[in-house]
Protein backbone atom coordinates (compact mmCIF):
# COMPACT_ATOMS: atom_id res chain seq x y z
CA UNK A 1 0.00 0.00 0.00
CA UNK A 2 1.36 3.45 -0.76
CA UNK A 3 1.05 6.44 1.52
CA UNK A 4 -1.68 8.06 -0.56
CA UNK A 5 -3.86 4.95 -0.31
CA UNK A 6 -3.22 4.80 3.43
CA UNK A 7 -4.37 8.40 3.82
CA UNK A 8 -7.44 7.75 1.73
CA UNK A 9 -8.43 4.63 3.63
CA UNK A 10 -7.46 5.96 7.08
CA UNK A 11 -10.18 5.40 9.67
CA UNK A 12 -10.87 3.57 12.93
CA UNK A 13 -9.33 0.07 12.99
CA UNK A 14 -8.63 0.15 9.27
CA UNK A 15 -5.23 -1.56 9.15
CA UNK A 16 -3.74 -4.68 10.69
CA UNK A 17 -0.88 -7.15 10.42
CA UNK A 18 -2.28 -8.60 7.19
CA UNK A 19 -2.00 -5.29 5.39
CA UNK A 20 1.13 -4.39 3.57
CA UNK A 21 1.79 -1.02 5.20
CA UNK A 22 4.43 1.43 3.99
CA UNK A 23 7.50 1.85 6.14
CA UNK A 24 6.62 5.42 7.02
CA UNK A 25 3.35 4.29 8.59
CA UNK A 26 4.92 1.37 10.42
CA UNK A 27 7.67 3.57 11.83
CA UNK A 28 5.29 6.29 12.94
CA UNK A 29 2.97 3.79 14.59
CA UNK A 30 5.89 2.05 16.29
CA UNK A 31 7.19 5.36 17.62
CA UNK A 32 3.78 6.23 19.01
CA UNK A 33 2.94 2.85 20.57
CA UNK A 34 6.44 2.35 21.96
CA UNK A 35 6.21 5.78 23.61
CA UNK A 36 2.86 4.79 25.07
CA UNK A 37 4.16 1.41 26.30
CA UNK A 38 7.25 3.02 27.85
CA UNK A 39 4.99 5.50 29.62
CA UNK A 40 2.96 2.68 31.15
CA UNK A 41 6.15 1.12 32.52
CA UNK A 42 7.53 4.38 33.86
CA UNK A 43 4.14 5.40 35.23
CA UNK A 44 3.92 2.09 37.03
CA UNK A 45 7.40 2.52 38.45
CA UNK A 46 6.55 5.98 39.69
CA UNK A 47 3.23 4.91 41.12
CA UNK A 48 4.65 2.04 43.12
CA UNK A 49 6.29 4.62 45.42
CA UNK A 50 2.85 5.51 46.70
CA UNK A 51 2.23 2.06 48.13
CA UNK A 52 4.78 2.86 50.83
CA UNK A 53 3.26 6.27 51.56
CA UNK A 54 -0.40 5.23 51.43
CA UNK A 55 -2.11 5.95 54.76
CA UNK A 56 -4.29 2.84 54.97
CA UNK A 57 -4.33 -0.80 54.00
CA UNK A 58 -7.16 -0.19 51.52
CA UNK A 59 -5.17 2.49 49.77
CA UNK A 60 -2.08 0.29 49.68
CA UNK A 61 -4.05 -2.56 48.13
CA UNK A 62 -5.69 -0.31 45.56
CA UNK A 63 -2.36 1.23 44.69
CA UNK A 64 -0.71 -2.14 44.22
CA UNK A 65 -3.60 -3.21 41.98
CA UNK A 66 -3.17 -0.07 39.90
CA UNK A 67 0.56 -0.64 39.46
CA UNK A 68 -0.17 -4.19 38.36
CA UNK A 69 -2.66 -2.84 35.80
CA UNK A 70 -0.13 -0.33 34.42
CA UNK A 71 2.56 -2.95 33.89
CA UNK A 72 -0.09 -5.08 32.18
CA UNK A 73 -0.89 -2.14 29.88
CA UNK A 74 2.77 -1.96 28.95
CA UNK A 75 2.79 -5.65 28.04
CA UNK A 76 -0.27 -5.25 25.81
CA UNK A 77 1.20 -2.24 24.10
CA UNK A 78 4.62 -3.76 23.41
CA UNK A 79 2.78 -6.64 21.75
CA UNK A 80 0.74 -4.19 19.67
CA UNK A 81 3.94 -2.37 18.68
CA UNK A 82 5.68 -5.62 17.73
CA UNK A 83 2.94 -6.42 15.22
CA UNK A 84 4.29 -3.57 13.06
CA UNK A 85 7.47 -5.54 12.44
CA UNK A 86 9.81 -2.64 13.12
CA UNK A 87 11.17 -3.51 16.57
CA UNK A 88 10.98 -6.49 18.89
CA UNK A 89 9.84 -6.23 22.48
CA UNK A 90 13.38 -6.93 23.67
CA UNK A 91 14.71 -4.09 21.57
CA UNK A 92 12.15 -1.69 22.99
CA UNK A 93 12.83 -2.77 26.57
CA UNK A 94 16.57 -2.40 25.98
CA UNK A 95 16.04 1.09 24.62
CA UNK A 96 14.10 2.04 27.71
CA UNK A 97 16.87 0.65 29.90
CA UNK A 98 19.73 2.40 28.11
CA UNK A 99 17.99 5.77 28.14
CA UNK A 100 16.98 5.99 24.47
CA UNK A 101 13.33 5.12 25.02
CA UNK A 102 11.04 8.14 25.34
CA UNK A 103 8.03 8.50 27.65
CA UNK A 104 5.56 11.01 29.07
CA UNK A 105 6.91 14.14 30.72
CA UNK A 106 5.05 13.63 34.02
CA UNK A 107 6.90 10.40 34.72
CA UNK A 108 10.27 12.15 34.72
CA UNK A 109 9.62 13.71 38.13
CA UNK A 110 10.49 11.47 41.09
CA UNK A 111 7.80 11.43 43.80
CA UNK A 112 8.17 11.08 47.53
CA UNK A 113 4.90 11.94 49.25
CA UNK A 114 1.30 10.82 49.38
CA UNK A 115 0.16 14.33 48.40
CA UNK A 116 1.50 13.60 44.94
CA UNK A 117 -0.67 10.50 44.54
CA UNK A 118 -3.81 12.31 43.31
CA UNK A 119 -1.73 14.49 40.97
CA UNK A 120 -0.73 11.34 39.13
CA UNK A 121 -3.68 9.06 39.78
CA UNK A 122 -6.42 11.57 39.18
CA UNK A 123 -5.07 14.30 36.90
CA UNK A 124 -2.44 12.43 34.90
CA UNK A 125 -4.46 9.21 34.62
CA UNK A 126 -7.51 11.32 33.83
CA UNK A 127 -5.66 13.10 31.04
CA UNK A 128 -4.22 9.82 29.80
CA UNK A 129 -7.65 8.28 29.78
CA UNK A 130 -9.03 11.16 27.70
CA UNK A 131 -6.38 10.43 25.13
CA UNK A 132 -6.71 6.66 25.35
CA UNK A 133 -10.45 6.75 24.80
CA UNK A 134 -9.84 8.54 21.48
CA UNK A 135 -7.25 5.91 20.55
CA UNK A 136 -9.94 3.24 20.48
CA UNK A 137 -10.47 4.70 17.00
CA UNK A 138 -6.86 4.55 15.89
CA UNK A 139 -6.22 3.04 12.47
CA UNK A 140 -3.80 0.33 13.70
CA UNK A 141 -6.18 -2.40 14.88
CA UNK A 142 -3.92 -4.13 17.43
CA UNK A 143 -3.43 -0.74 19.09
CA UNK A 144 -7.19 -0.15 19.24
CA UNK A 145 -7.72 -3.60 20.74
CA UNK A 146 -5.17 -2.85 23.46
CA UNK A 147 -7.10 0.35 24.22
CA UNK A 148 -10.32 -1.62 24.74
CA UNK A 149 -8.78 -3.43 27.69
CA UNK A 150 -6.83 -0.45 28.98
CA UNK A 151 -9.93 1.77 29.08
CA UNK A 152 -11.90 -0.99 30.79
CA UNK A 153 -9.41 -0.82 33.67
CA UNK A 154 -8.63 2.87 33.80
CA UNK A 155 -11.97 3.93 35.25
CA UNK A 156 -10.84 2.45 38.56
CA UNK A 157 -7.58 4.42 38.47
CA UNK A 158 -9.25 7.75 37.87
CA UNK A 159 -11.99 7.23 40.44
CA UNK A 160 -9.54 5.99 43.04
CA UNK A 161 -7.33 9.00 42.30
CA UNK A 162 -10.25 11.35 42.77
CA UNK A 163 -11.19 9.59 45.97
CA UNK A 164 -7.66 10.28 47.33
CA UNK A 165 -7.93 13.94 46.38
CA UNK A 166 -11.30 14.20 48.07
CA UNK A 167 -9.97 12.61 51.23
CA UNK A 168 -6.96 14.92 51.38
CA UNK A 169 -9.05 18.04 50.77
CA UNK A 170 -11.35 17.05 53.62
CA UNK A 171 -8.36 16.64 55.93
CA UNK A 172 -6.83 19.13 58.34
CA UNK A 173 -5.97 22.66 57.28
CA UNK A 174 -2.32 21.63 57.05
CA UNK A 175 -3.18 18.69 54.82
CA UNK A 176 -5.21 20.90 52.54
CA UNK A 177 -2.36 23.37 52.28
CA UNK A 178 0.16 20.68 51.47
CA UNK A 179 -2.17 19.33 48.80
CA UNK A 180 -2.58 22.80 47.31
CA UNK A 181 1.21 23.32 47.25
CA UNK A 182 1.73 19.98 45.57
CA UNK A 183 -0.98 20.80 43.07
CA UNK A 184 0.75 24.07 42.16
CA UNK A 185 3.95 22.21 41.55
CA UNK A 186 2.30 19.61 39.34
CA UNK A 187 -0.25 21.73 37.46
CA UNK A 188 2.09 23.08 34.73
CA UNK A 189 3.48 19.58 34.15
CA UNK A 190 -0.02 18.24 33.81
CA UNK A 191 -0.87 20.89 31.23
CA UNK A 192 2.27 20.00 29.31
CA UNK A 193 1.26 16.36 29.36
CA UNK A 194 -0.64 16.98 26.13
CA UNK A 195 2.43 18.37 24.41
CA UNK A 196 2.84 21.65 22.57
CA UNK A 197 0.19 23.12 20.28
CA UNK A 198 -0.43 21.35 17.07
CA UNK A 199 1.67 23.42 14.70
CA UNK A 200 4.77 22.95 16.87
CA UNK A 201 4.52 19.19 16.98
CA UNK A 202 6.47 17.51 14.21
CA UNK A 203 4.91 14.05 14.15
CA UNK A 204 1.39 15.23 14.69
CA UNK A 205 0.22 15.92 11.15
CA UNK A 206 1.31 12.64 9.69
CA UNK A 207 -0.19 10.67 12.56
CA UNK A 208 -3.50 12.46 11.99
CA UNK A 209 -3.39 11.98 8.22
CA UNK A 210 -2.99 8.22 8.49
CA UNK A 211 -5.54 7.87 11.29
CA UNK A 212 -3.13 6.84 14.04
CA UNK A 213 -4.36 9.83 16.02
CA UNK A 214 -7.86 11.17 15.71
CA UNK A 215 -7.78 14.18 18.00
CA UNK A 216 -5.18 16.94 18.26
CA UNK A 217 -3.14 17.70 21.38
CA UNK A 218 -4.88 21.02 21.62
CA UNK A 219 -8.38 19.54 21.54
CA UNK A 220 -7.41 16.99 24.15
CA UNK A 221 -5.96 19.57 26.51
CA UNK A 222 -8.99 21.78 26.19
CA UNK A 223 -11.48 19.04 26.83
CA UNK A 224 -9.32 18.01 29.78
CA UNK A 225 -9.47 21.55 31.16
CA UNK A 226 -13.21 21.70 30.76
CA UNK A 227 -13.66 18.54 32.77
CA UNK A 228 -10.89 18.67 35.34
CA UNK A 229 -10.73 22.34 36.32
CA UNK A 230 -14.26 22.17 37.78
CA UNK A 231 -13.26 18.98 39.60
CA UNK A 232 -10.19 20.62 41.14
CA UNK A 233 -12.28 23.57 42.23
CA UNK A 234 -15.00 21.36 43.59
CA UNK A 235 -12.56 19.98 46.14
CA UNK A 236 -11.27 23.43 47.03
CA UNK A 237 -8.07 23.51 45.00
CA UNK A 238 -7.16 26.90 43.60
CA UNK A 239 -5.98 26.99 40.01
CA UNK A 240 -2.61 28.82 39.97
CA UNK A 241 -2.55 32.22 38.25
CA UNK A 242 0.15 31.14 35.90
CA UNK A 243 -0.06 29.49 33.40
CA UNK A 244 -3.06 31.63 32.51
CA UNK A 245 -6.24 29.78 31.65
CA UNK A 246 -8.75 31.65 29.53
CA UNK A 247 -12.13 31.10 28.04
CA UNK A 248 -12.49 31.11 24.30
CA UNK A 249 -15.42 32.57 22.39
CA UNK A 250 -17.12 29.20 22.24
CA UNK A 251 -16.95 28.88 26.02
CA UNK A 252 -14.23 26.22 26.08
CA UNK A 253 -11.06 26.69 28.09
CA UNK A 254 -7.54 27.09 26.82
CA UNK A 255 -4.10 27.77 28.27
CA UNK A 256 -1.60 30.49 27.35
CA UNK A 257 1.13 28.21 26.23
CA UNK A 258 3.81 30.87 26.46
CA UNK A 259 3.37 30.70 30.24
CA UNK A 260 4.70 27.15 30.30
CA UNK A 261 8.38 26.23 30.58
CA UNK A 262 9.11 24.57 27.26
CA UNK A 263 12.86 24.43 27.86
CA UNK A 264 12.18 22.06 30.71
CA UNK A 265 9.74 20.14 28.53
CA UNK A 266 12.22 19.65 25.70
CA UNK A 267 15.03 18.72 28.10
CA UNK A 268 12.75 16.04 29.45
CA UNK A 269 11.81 15.00 25.92
CA UNK A 270 15.51 14.24 25.41
CA UNK A 271 15.58 12.18 28.65
CA UNK A 272 18.04 14.72 29.96
CA UNK A 273 16.63 16.28 33.13
CA UNK A 274 17.92 15.24 36.56
CA UNK A 275 14.61 13.51 37.13
CA UNK A 276 14.92 11.64 33.84
CA UNK A 277 18.29 10.28 34.86
CA UNK A 278 16.98 9.29 38.26
CA UNK A 279 13.84 7.55 36.99
CA UNK A 280 15.49 5.80 34.05
CA UNK A 281 18.42 4.80 36.26
CA UNK A 282 16.37 3.32 39.06
CA UNK A 283 14.21 1.39 36.65
CA UNK A 284 17.29 0.15 34.78
CA UNK A 285 18.80 -1.10 38.04
CA UNK A 286 15.64 -3.04 38.87
CA UNK A 287 15.48 -4.44 35.36
CA UNK A 288 19.05 -5.62 35.92
CA UNK A 289 18.17 -7.16 39.29
CA UNK A 290 15.52 -9.42 37.77
CA UNK A 291 17.55 -10.40 34.69
CA UNK A 292 17.85 -13.91 36.14
CA UNK A 293 14.07 -14.37 35.84
CA UNK A 294 14.08 -13.48 32.16
CA UNK A 295 17.14 -15.64 31.58
CA UNK A 296 15.62 -18.69 33.17
CA UNK A 297 12.43 -18.23 31.13
CA UNK A 298 14.48 -17.93 27.95
CA UNK A 299 16.56 -20.99 28.81
CA UNK A 300 13.43 -22.98 29.47
CA UNK A 301 11.87 -21.88 26.20
CA UNK A 302 15.04 -22.81 24.34
CA UNK A 303 15.32 -26.23 25.96
CA UNK A 304 13.39 -29.29 24.80
CA UNK A 305 11.10 -29.11 27.83
CA UNK A 306 9.60 -25.77 26.88
CA UNK A 307 9.19 -26.38 23.17
CA UNK A 308 5.75 -27.66 22.21
CA UNK A 309 5.71 -30.55 19.80
CA UNK A 310 4.81 -28.74 16.61
CA UNK A 311 2.08 -30.43 14.64
CA UNK A 312 2.42 -30.18 10.90
CA UNK B 1 -7.64 -33.86 12.76
CA UNK B 2 -9.74 -31.13 14.35
CA UNK B 3 -9.22 -27.43 13.70
CA UNK B 4 -10.73 -24.67 15.81
CA UNK B 5 -12.21 -21.84 13.76
CA UNK B 6 -12.21 -18.15 14.59
CA UNK B 7 -14.20 -15.67 12.55
CA UNK B 8 -13.77 -11.93 12.25
CA UNK B 9 -16.84 -10.17 10.94
CA UNK B 10 -15.48 -6.80 10.02
CA UNK B 11 -11.99 -5.34 9.68
CA UNK B 12 -10.93 -4.13 13.09
CA UNK B 13 -13.11 -6.62 15.01
CA UNK B 14 -11.79 -9.43 17.17
CA UNK B 15 -11.57 -12.96 15.79
CA UNK B 16 -14.18 -14.89 17.77
CA UNK B 17 -14.37 -18.62 18.21
CA UNK B 18 -17.24 -20.00 16.17
CA UNK B 19 -16.69 -23.77 16.17
CA UNK B 20 -14.42 -26.38 14.62
CA UNK B 21 -13.99 -28.56 11.57
CA UNK B 22 -12.44 -31.92 10.64
CA UNK B 23 -9.70 -31.57 8.06
CA UNK B 24 -6.56 -33.49 7.07
CA UNK B 25 -4.36 -30.39 6.76
CA UNK B 26 -4.29 -26.62 7.11
CA UNK B 27 -5.38 -25.85 3.57
CA UNK B 28 -8.36 -28.16 3.78
CA UNK B 29 -9.19 -26.73 7.19
CA UNK B 30 -9.30 -23.23 5.69
CA UNK B 31 -11.55 -24.45 2.92
CA UNK B 32 -13.95 -26.29 5.27
CA UNK B 33 -14.00 -23.38 7.68
CA UNK B 34 -14.94 -21.12 4.84
CA UNK B 35 -17.76 -23.38 3.76
CA UNK B 36 -19.09 -24.09 7.24
CA UNK B 37 -18.61 -20.84 9.01
CA UNK B 38 -18.39 -18.10 6.41
CA UNK B 39 -20.84 -19.11 3.77
CA UNK B 40 -23.78 -17.21 5.19
CA UNK B 41 -22.24 -15.19 7.95
CA UNK B 42 -20.65 -11.84 7.37
CA UNK B 43 -16.92 -12.52 7.34
CA UNK B 44 -13.79 -10.55 6.79
CA UNK B 45 -11.22 -13.13 7.89
CA UNK B 46 -10.97 -16.64 9.34
CA UNK B 47 -8.31 -18.31 11.47
CA UNK B 48 -7.88 -22.04 11.79
CA UNK B 49 -5.85 -23.52 14.64
CA UNK B 50 -5.04 -27.21 15.29
CA UNK B 51 -7.11 -28.19 18.30
CA UNK B 52 -4.20 -29.88 20.08
CA UNK B 53 -2.25 -26.63 19.90
CA UNK B 54 -4.84 -24.90 22.06
CA UNK B 55 -3.94 -24.83 25.75
CA UNK B 56 -6.87 -24.75 28.13
CA UNK B 57 -7.28 -23.88 31.78
CA UNK B 58 -10.80 -24.07 33.22
CA UNK B 59 -12.67 -23.58 36.49
CA UNK B 60 -11.53 -27.01 37.67
CA UNK B 61 -7.90 -25.92 37.47
CA UNK B 62 -8.11 -22.32 38.50
CA UNK B 63 -10.03 -19.85 40.63
CA UNK B 64 -10.43 -17.18 37.98
CA UNK B 65 -10.33 -13.67 39.32
CA UNK B 66 -9.50 -15.18 42.69
CA UNK B 67 -11.93 -15.96 45.46
CA UNK B 68 -10.85 -13.19 47.80
CA UNK B 69 -12.62 -9.87 48.03
CA UNK B 70 -10.84 -7.44 45.77
CA UNK B 71 -13.39 -4.66 45.88
CA UNK B 72 -10.58 -2.13 46.04
CA UNK B 73 -9.78 -2.69 42.38
CA UNK B 74 -13.22 -1.91 40.98
CA UNK B 75 -14.41 1.53 39.95
CA UNK B 76 -17.83 0.94 41.58
CA UNK B 77 -16.22 0.69 45.01
CA UNK B 78 -15.52 4.41 44.94
CA UNK B 79 -19.20 5.21 44.81
CA UNK B 80 -18.84 8.50 46.63
CA UNK B 81 -17.14 9.70 43.44
CA UNK B 82 -19.30 10.76 40.54
CA UNK B 83 -17.89 9.47 37.26
CA UNK B 84 -20.39 11.19 35.00
CA UNK B 85 -18.12 14.19 34.39
CA UNK B 86 -16.06 12.25 31.85
CA UNK B 87 -17.66 9.94 29.31
CA UNK B 88 -14.68 7.61 29.23
CA UNK B 89 -14.66 7.14 33.01
CA UNK B 90 -18.38 6.49 33.00
CA UNK B 91 -18.02 3.97 30.15
CA UNK B 92 -15.23 2.18 31.94
CA UNK B 93 -17.27 1.93 35.11
CA UNK B 94 -20.24 0.57 33.17
CA UNK B 95 -18.04 -2.12 31.61
CA UNK B 96 -16.63 -3.02 35.01
CA UNK B 97 -20.09 -3.18 36.54
CA UNK B 98 -21.18 -5.56 33.81
CA UNK B 99 -18.09 -7.75 34.28
CA UNK B 100 -18.68 -7.84 38.04
CA UNK B 101 -22.31 -8.80 37.54
CA UNK B 102 -21.39 -11.73 35.27
CA UNK B 103 -18.75 -12.82 37.73
CA UNK B 104 -21.20 -12.68 40.64
CA UNK B 105 -23.66 -14.81 38.68
CA UNK B 106 -20.94 -17.34 37.99
CA UNK B 107 -20.00 -17.53 41.67
CA UNK B 108 -23.64 -17.93 42.66
CA UNK B 109 -24.25 -20.71 40.18
CA UNK B 110 -21.11 -22.47 41.43
CA UNK B 111 -22.41 -22.17 44.97
CA UNK B 112 -25.62 -23.94 43.97
CA UNK B 113 -23.79 -26.86 42.43
FE1 LIG C 1 -2.34 2.62 32.06
FE1 LIG D 1 -3.80 4.16 34.79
Amino acid sequence: MDIETVKERAGPRQFGPNDDMPEEYRKAATRMIQFHANSEVMGGYLDKEFTRHAPSLDRKLANTAKVQDEIGHAQLLYRAAETLGVKTRDEMLDELQNGEGKFLNCFHYPVDSWYEAPMIDFFVDGGAMRRQATLKSTSWTPYAHAMDKVCFEEGFHVKHGESILRELMRGSKATQERTQETFEEWWPRILQFFGPTNDQSTHNDFAMDVGLKTVTNDELRNSFLNMYVPKAEKYGLEIPESPRIFERDDGTMAVRESDLDWDEFWTIAKNDSDGSHEQIGSRARRQEAVAWVRDSLDNWEGSAAGTPQAAD
Amino acid sequence: MIWEVFRQEKPGDYHRHVGNVHAPDRDMAKLFAQIQHARRMQTNSLWVVPQEEVGEVDTEDAAFGGRTDKAYRWAMTYNDIDSSFAQEVEDSEAEQREAARKRREQLESEGQR
